[in-house]
């Protein structure tokens, strides 16, 4: 058996479980914290890759090839520069030892830095090198990704920290998790908004001027960041970590071990390789507002239905786990993604790229997104019983470890998708960048946009289906989970009767 | 846990870092907008504009730092001015287009123009181009308003031309005139066939541009501040055309500076191939290019030639 000890905590671990431990504006904090790091996280990646290919350096007369290439690769580094700092992060957290606990330092103080590089990244170097101007790139970009993991992994942490009671915790995280959904989706409102406030302050066409700078993206990010330090700052201020937490030595040798060495934990992990293309999507939406349906503006209208679409498909995924097994439910779930993606392209290309095709496309839009439910709970589920599995075999609960490795296939599948998601829209979609500086977004070729509708659809049907081969190969259900389940009871009440016996 | 508030005080450390991290985050906003955004400063505006004109010969789209743009999207100022009255018969210029039938109007689309997959849009910018550059020629970019009355009427005419109806629209206005100017600039840049790598299929072709063959392949032209004057602002606003002014919605009392900005266009040995005055005004923060006393022609050496 490991050997734990507290190392902080302000509430004992025997405690009921049915007492409450947070103050109801906790859990409303806590939301608002994450909300703000997701404002500004969730901001950033896709408006990057616009600023870098759009607005960084126009007019400079940089090659336009090499740098499609160079930004793709620039976001597949930064994704590994990501899944490294995952673990170092994670390695250093559980190191941590403060008066304030162990996640909130790196939330509370991590927040500057952050705030400060995102705006950073959006102030290009007035260089005329092209060598200088991808060096920039690479470093402030890695930069950017290395601090934002040194907050929003911390952040994601919190909820296992904030109250011993399971009951209280669930309610806390999922509150928490929907406001951070919300947030992703924030950085669309802030970006509407400045525009509107531009244009009313500098006129439509001097808007027009300062949006063909990429001006519009700079102010919409510092929003953002100002948003990032209001939000967290107040969950600083008002949440408590009230979990004691046990200091095991977690190496990345050891994380790397655990992940390949269950096999179902492998197989949940392997997913998110599986399934990397599914948010290629992500990457191109902009230009699906802009070319497809008319209006940059329309991003914001084209993600809502998703985003209340993954919302409403959480809630379903909830419900369809009474029915079926967490494997049932995955592959279904993942049929039906696909299932759902190709529809709105054959629909969208029957219809055409004109103003009939906005509300189809927006109501199947929000059909697509109820899958999304899927992958942002089925497999947190599965890794929970992985987590039993291994106790259940090693004697040994390592939640952290078994935490950090699925981290780390996530942000491995994180720098594909985003290694991806550029070379398919800058380079196989033949994309064309102004290279005016009164105009923002050029014209483009009808093979053009019938690619980009595919790197919203098709692409990420196929990757959707593949994300659930792995789990084909899972097994941690029925009499399975429900004999390991039965015997961990079994032990940990044997235990507390030596216990007390002792 | 119980003295952590005592030994550390989260609501004074969370209004610092919120303050000063906004603080600094103004800073930097600022002086990126500052340094990007064209308008807060005379001689950038100036060297914009100069520049529009003498690397494509794009006096169209030069207008967008000019008084022209102050009040409106200078797209909607030429819908306004130029393209409604030639596509609704009944259309009074300042007043809007609801309720008016025009040739925007899908019955007056024939089944060539439903049918048509470029190709005959393509042959319009391609006759037009013909009759763009006479107008450069006759007009040029300055005298606008000649300009798009001409082009748009005989748009209209070689349009129906082509396609057989009287079918019009801004969208159709905009694609061929602006075909136009992109034309005008690769004449002048010249143009490179690109071949892609892995489909080997080549677009585009090679052609020799007027700048090439008169300053050489690898030409680079460059704009500098030669001098700034400032002028007189009361005199100047005395010496505008009021109505010109009201057709952009500005009134002269709302400039309060006006400055001559003398531009150089240079080789890149420091041969000098043109120099031009523009007159600026500032109205608020931002300074606007006056078109309204504007004379452009030494900026268009393959019209003079």
């Amino acid at each position: 058996m490991a050997k734990t000890k507290t190392a902080s905590a302000d509430a004992s671990s025997n405690a009921p479980a049915e007492k409450k431990y947070m103050k109801p504006s906790e859990i409303v904090t806590f939301g608002i914290g994450l909300f703000g790091v997701a404002l500004l996280t969730g901001w950033m990646p896709d408006y990057t890759a616009t600023f870098f290919a759009d607005f960084a350096f126009k007019g400079k007369g940089f090659d336009t090839s090499t740098m499609s290439n160079v930004i793709s690769t620039v976001f597949l580094v930064a994704g590994f520069v990501g899944a490294v700092c995952e673990l170092i992060i994670g390695y250093l957290v559980d190191r941590t030892k403060t008066k304030f606990g162990k996640v909130k330092p790196w939330v509370g103080f991590g927040v500057i830095p952050l705030a400060i590089i995102s705006i950073l990244v959006f102030v290009a170097p007035n260089t005329n090198s092209q060598t200088m101007a991808i060096i920039w790139m690479f470093v402030v970009y890695s930069l950017y990704t290395a601090i934002s993991c040194a907050v929003e992994s911390p952040s994601n942490c919190f909820g296992s920290l904030c109250s011993p009671n399971p009951s209280e915790r669930s309610s806390a995280i999922s509150i928490a998790s929907f406001l951070r959904s919300v947030g992703q989706s924030g950085g669309m409102v802030v970006i509407m908004v400045a525009g509107i406030i531009m244009k009313a302050l500098m006129g439509k066409q001097q808007y027009k001027n300062a949006e063909a700078q990429g001006l519009d993206l700079v102010i919409s990010t510092a929003v953002c960041a100002v948003g990032l330090i209001l939000f967290t700052m107040i969950f600083f201020a008002n949440n408590k970590e009230r979990v004691p937490f046990t200091q095991e030595k977690v190496s990345i040798k050891d994380s790397i071990k655990v992940v390949f060495g269950n096999k179902n934990l492998l197989m949940v992990s392997l997913t998110k390789l599986t399934g990397c293309g599914r948010g290629v999507y992500g990457t191109v939406s902009l230009y699906i507002a802009i070319y497809l349906l008319g209006s940059k503006d329309l991003k914001l209208a084209l993600l809502l239905p998703m985003g209340i679409g993954t919302a409403v498909g959480t809630l379903l995924v909830n419900f369809v786990l009474k029915k079926f097994s967490t494997k049932k439910t995955y592959i279904l779930f993942c049929i039906y993604g696909a299932c759902s993606l190709a529809i709105l392209y054959l629909v969208s290309s029957k219809i055409g790229f004109n103003d009939t095709l906005i509300i189809p496309f927006l109501i199947i839009n929000f059909f697509c997104g109820l899958q999304h439910g899927n992958t942002n709970t089925t497999p947190n589920i599965m890794i929970a019983d992985c987590v039993d599995e291994i106790e259940y075999k090693t004697g040994k609960r390592q939640d952290g470890i078994a935490y950090a490795g699925y981290g780390l296939f996530s942000k491995v599948a994180s720098a594909l998708t985003k290694g991806l998601g550029p070379w398919l829209l800058y380079t196989w979609s033949q994309y064309q960048v102004s290279t005016d500086a009164n105009v923002a977004y050029v014209d483009q070729s009808d093979t053009t946009l019938n690619r980009l509708l595919m790197i919203y659809t098709i692409i990420p049907a196929v990757f959707v289906l593949l994300q659930a081969v792995p789990i084909l190969f899972y097994d941690n259900v029925g009499e399975k989970k429900a004999r390991i389940t039965a015997t961990l009871q079994e032990r940990r009440a044997a235990e507390n009767a030596d216990n007390a016996a002792e | 846990m119980a003295n952590e508030k005592k030994e550390f005080n989260y609501g004074l450390y969370a209004v610092s870092v919120f303050a000063i991290v906004t603080v600094a985050i103004l800073i930097i906003t600022l002086f990126t907008f500052k340094s990007k955004y064209i308008a807060f400063d005379a001689e950038k505006v100036a060297v914009n504009y100069v520049d529009s004109i003498v690397q494509k010969g794009d006096g169209y789209n030069a207008y967008k730092n000019t008084l022209v743009s102050k009040n409106s999207k200078y797209g909607d100022f030429i819908r306004e001015q130029y393209m409604n009255p030639v596509i609704y018969p009944e259309y009074k210029v300042g007043e809007g287009t609801d309720g008016l039938k025009g040739y925007n109007d899908e019955s007056y689309m024939s089944d060539k123009t439903k049918n048509d997959d470029g190709s005959l849009a393509g042959q319009l910018a391609d006759e037009m181009y013909v009759y763009y550059v006479q107008l450069l020629e006759t007009y040029g970019w300055d005298d606008y308003d000649s300009f798009f009355k001409n082009y748009f009427a005989k748009l209209a005419e070689v349009r129906q031309g082509i396609f057989g109806d009287e079918y019009l629209s801004d969208e159709v206005m905009f694609t061929a005139l602006e075909a136009n100017v992109a034309s005008y600039g690769d004449s002048l840049t010249g143009t490179e066939a690109v071949t892609d790598e892995k489909s080997g299929v080549t677009t585009g072709e090679d052609t020799v541009g007027f700048y090439q063959t008169a300053f050489g392949e690898d030409y680079k032209i460059s704009e500098s501040i030669k001098n700034v004057e400032a002028l007189n602002v009361d005199a100047y606003k005395t010496s505008l055309d009021a109505e010109m002014l009201k057709t952009y919605n500005v009134s002269a009392d709302d400039i309060t500076e006006a400055v001559a900005v003398t531009v150089d266009v240079v080789l890149e040995d420091g041969t000098a191939i043109a120099q031009l005055t523009v007159n600026e005004v500032k109205i608020g923060n931002s300074w606007y290019v006056d078109n309204t006393n504007a004379d452009t022609s030494a900026l268009y050496p393959a019209l003079a030639k």
